[in-house]
């Protein structure tokens, strides 16, 4: 025990604790939070930077609105329903397109009208919100994933984080949805995190349910040695979300689609710690680095640059290799 | 520039926050000291526990009409003690009366009072227990004659069912025996039920014995006070029988033997009666007092009136203080709580959830509480994943399975009160709000994380609900704090402390262990 503790602090694992105080507190102020838990106005923000986002096609604010949906649920390409305030991925329906007397559901099954009518009311009654307040429905446009992490996933949505302090990328990992995880690229239900070179975008090892893996625990292909398309962008695209929100530490949760390229999902002011074990190394080394750095006049594309170089400084060998 | 605003703002509140729970230690520590050395408080709870303070307390609204209201009173006599009496009257009338047959009485009278009104009556008691004497009266011979309440035909039974007793028995002591025995414990026999005289149980049957046992000339009459067994905040009045058969004194209780009690007065009339007035709510409390720890805090207060009084809750009427007993300890369950959650990382289901559930643990003690509490959520469990599937709405979901729980609560104690467990009534008191509000927080947790994520969170609650019962109810860490709250100052600074944790967590510690692999010197 005593010993583990000890390697720990030799490699600079963080703890909650410490990300509470030095790096939630200290960066992110209260008011600021608000910006990221709605995500409305996230996609205000970074559609106004130029940071691309699923397009909405439209709200529903109270029951009053629910006409509305069933025109928004006949777009062609199908949409995705969630909840503005949601966290974690709850409450998010994804609709492939209409079918004879309903919708088709992302597992193929139909949804009546009804149905969906019944998820949106729970959506605005705060189901899925943080703190059960009352929330609005988005539907937007659904990604059509592009087919690079296909032999690493297993039906659904992956995802890529970035962790950004003080607007400088410095670490990251791409979310794969496993059979367990039920699609979803939640770490906590079982999807497997791996970890990203941060300067070239490839892809390094893996972990599900905090234990290391080489491959993927459904189809058995290696982890390691993908190539993420569109990394700068992605980089970039992260860095951005700093200026726009002010939020000195936060995860960009970002999606790769096939025609459109990188698409900025939502934006975190908590970001886990997962990624540790995702990247095998702890991150308080590269924290101290961001938080010494001089950024003064610095614009993203240079940030991005800076945080390249503090990862090349930082990382540990073993990580790499 | 940002940056650098950012360390020195997180480097100065460090030092701030050290330098505060700095301060706030010292000053604690030093009224406690003054109260250590000087006035020679003591530190821990005395062994024995033979003194108590006794309240009546009652409260009423008046009408502006004449207000009357009659009180029996502990009084002090060859075989009983009681100190320092106070009588807080407002602006009514005291008398005192005394009865050799009955006890002593205070009369409060007022002719045109309006409002509410509060009279207290305070006292402190030395405990009686069953080898305490009897008043001498009691060792005067009776004279055998039958109950003069009975009509003929009564006294005829009675005179039939008492020589029959007679003739059963050897002597007086077994005579004495066997009309008990009769009477209390063959409760179905007919003859019995027909000589009850017309009163309350168990005045009945008490005094059916009383007049029994005088009718074969044994000294005997019916007593009524209070069990003093543990602190609290209504207690009932009690009724049982005294007796002097063959030299020696000796009390029937029905049911089990208190291990102490108070004699307040005899007879069959009620405790208190009231006269001209609505809403009226008397109620009695005891509480032990360490007397000599008391003593010496008495003292202190009175020789010279120092600061330190002021961090005592000694003055307070009984029943505040009695609050103020439990109040103070939440305290300490609260830094074992931030503990748990900082250093260990416990999860559990709320913040303060498990703090709420430790308290409610007092009403039905630990592992009943534990039992009780993991049923109902179980229960209430599966009641929320069957609405699930019906699809309600938030709140109106969350009060079909409040009512859910009220009804299992009353369902239970239907069960165990037909079983004669204790157990069913206290459960009564279990709040259901924090029930309802545990069993909504583990059906999410069980939703959006899994079944074992919920399990999880939940034995963590009760973990660490148990654990700050067991500091909260510690008689040490009670005594502690109630003598000395100015240690709450030290809680406090202890918390102050803990915010600014940033160390790995015991839990965290298992959940990264791979990683300190990584980093094993080559």
């Amino acid at each position: 025990m005593i010993k583990t503790w000890l390697g720990l602090r030799r490699a600079g694992v963080l703890g909650i604790n410490e990300r509470n105080l030095r790096l939630i507190n200290d960066y992110n102020p209260r008011r600021l939070m608000r910006l990221v838990d709605d995500k409305t106005e996230t996609k205000r923000l970074a559609n106004a930077a130029g940071i691309q986002t699923p397009e909405l096609y439209g709200l529903i604010r109270s029951p009053a609105e629910m006409r509305k949906l069933e025109t928004l649920l006949n777009h062609p390409d199908g949409c995705v329903i969630k909840p503005a305030n949601g966290s974690q991925g709850n409450g998010i329906q994804v609709i492939l397109g209409p079918m004879r007397g309903g919708w088709r559901r992302s597992n193929g099954q139909r949804a009546l009208l009804e149905d969906l009518k019944f998820h949106v009311n729970n959506i605005l009654s705060g189901m899925y919100s943080l703190s059960g307040q009352p929330d609005i429905a988005m539907i937007e446009y659904r990604v059509k994933f592009d087919d690079v992490f296909d032999p690493i996933s297993f039906g659904g949505v992956p995802d890529i984080r970035i962790i950004v302090l003080r607007g400088i990328p410095f670490v990251a990992m791409v979310r794969l949805p496993t059979a367990e995880s039920d699609g979803k690229a939640n770490l906590h239900k079982g999807g497997v995190g791996v970890g990203l070179d941060l300067v070239t975008g490839r892809t390094l090892y893996g972990m599900q349910k905090g234990k290391t893996t080489d491959i993927h625990p459904d189809t058995a292909n290696p982890l390691s040695n993908i190539s993420v398309p569109h990394w700068d962008e992605m980089l970039l695209m992260a860095a951005k979300a700093y200026d726009v929100t002010g939020l000195g530490y936060l995860g960009a949760d970002i999606v790769l689609d096939k025609g459109k390229g990188p698409m900025l999902l939502e934006l975190n002011a908590r970001p886990g710690l997962a990624i540790q074990v995702a990247n095998r190394m702890g991150v308080r080394p590269l924290i101290e680095a961001c938080m010494k750095a001089d950024t003064e006049g610095l614009n993203a594309e240079q940030r991005v640059e800076l945080g390249k170089k503090l990862y090349r400084e930082h990382v540990p060998d073993h990580v790499l290799v | 520039m940002p940056t650098t605003n950012v360390t020195y703002l997180s480097v100065t509140s460090t030092f701030h926050t050290r330098l505060l729970a700095f301060v706030l230690t010292a000053i604690a520590l030093t009224i406690f000291g003054i109260k250590v050395f000087q006035y020679n408080y003591p530190l821990t709870p005395g062994t024995q526990t033979t003194t108590w303070d006794f309240e009546i307390y009652l409260d009423f609204d008046t009408a502006n009409q004449p207000v009357r209201i009659e009180t029996f009173v502990p009084s002090n006599s060859d075989t009983r003690r009681v100190s320092q009496e106070q009588y807080y009257n407002g602006a009514f009338g005291l008398r005192l009366e005394t009865d050799d047959d009955n006890g002593r009485k205070a009369i409060w009278t007022y002719r045109y009072p309006n409002d509410r009104k509060v009279l207290r009556y305070r006292a402190r008691l030395e405990g009686e227990t069953q080898r305490s004497p009897l008043p001498a009266e009691m060792h005067r011979p009776a004279d055998r004659a039958p109950p003069e309440s009975l009509n003929d035909l009564e006294r005829q039974a009675f005179l039939v069912w008492s020589s029959d007793m007679r003739r059963r028995s050897a002597d007086d002591d077994s005579l004495a025996e066997l009309i008990l025995q009769e009477i209390f414990v063959q409760k179905d026999a007919d003859e019995i039920e027909a000589l009850l005289p017309v009163l309350p149980p168990p005045l009945d049957r008490l005094t059916l014995a009383a007049e029994a046992l005088q009718s074969q000339g044994i000294r005997a009459r019916v007593a009524n006070g209070v069990y003093l067994d543990e602190a609290r905040r209504r207690t009932e009045v009690q009724h049982w029988l005294e007796y002097h058969v063959d030299g020696r004194d000796k009390r029937y209780f029905i049911g089990s033997d208190p291990k102490e009690f108070f004699t307040i007065w005899y007879g069959t009339e009620e405790m208190i009666r009231a006269d001209g007035v609505f809403d009226f709510e008397p109620q009695v409390s005891i509480q032990p007092i360490d007397s000599s720890a008391s003593d010496v805090m008495r003292k202190a207060a009175r020789a010279d009136r120092t600061p330190v009084e002021l961090f005592s809750f000694d003055r307070l009427p009984v029943t505040t203080q009695l609050v103020y007993q439990v109040l103070i300890t939440i305290p300490a369950g609260i830094v074992l709580l931030v503990f748990m959650r900082q250093f260990i990382g416990i999860e559990t289901l709320g913040t303060f959830m498990p703090i709420l559930i430790g308290i409610a643990f007092r009403e039905t003690a630990l592992l009943n509480g534990l039992i009780l509490f993991t049923l109902l959520v179980a229960l209430g469990l599966a009641m929320r994943f069957y609405l699930e599937k019906l699809r309600l709405l938030l709140v109106p979901r969350l009060a079909v399975v409040l009512i859910f729980i009220v009804i299992c609560m009353a369902v239970i104690a239907q069960m165990f009160n037909s079983a004669n467990m204790r157990m069913g009534l206290s459960i009564s008191l279990f709040p259901m709000v924090i029930l309802t509000m545990t069993i909504e927080r583990m059906s999410i947790m069980w939703e959006e994380y899994s079944p074992e994520d919920a399990i999880k969170a939940g034995a963590g609650s009760m973990l660490v609900a148990s654990l700050s019962y067991l500091v909260m109810t510690n008689k040490h860490i009670e005594f502690l704090l109630f003598n000395f709250p100015e240690l709450l100052l030290v809680l406090m600074a202890a918390c102050l402390l803990m915010g600014k944790y940033t160390g790995l967590r015991l839990s965290e510690i298992r959940r990264f262990r791979e990683l300190a692999k990584e980093a094993e010197p080559k």
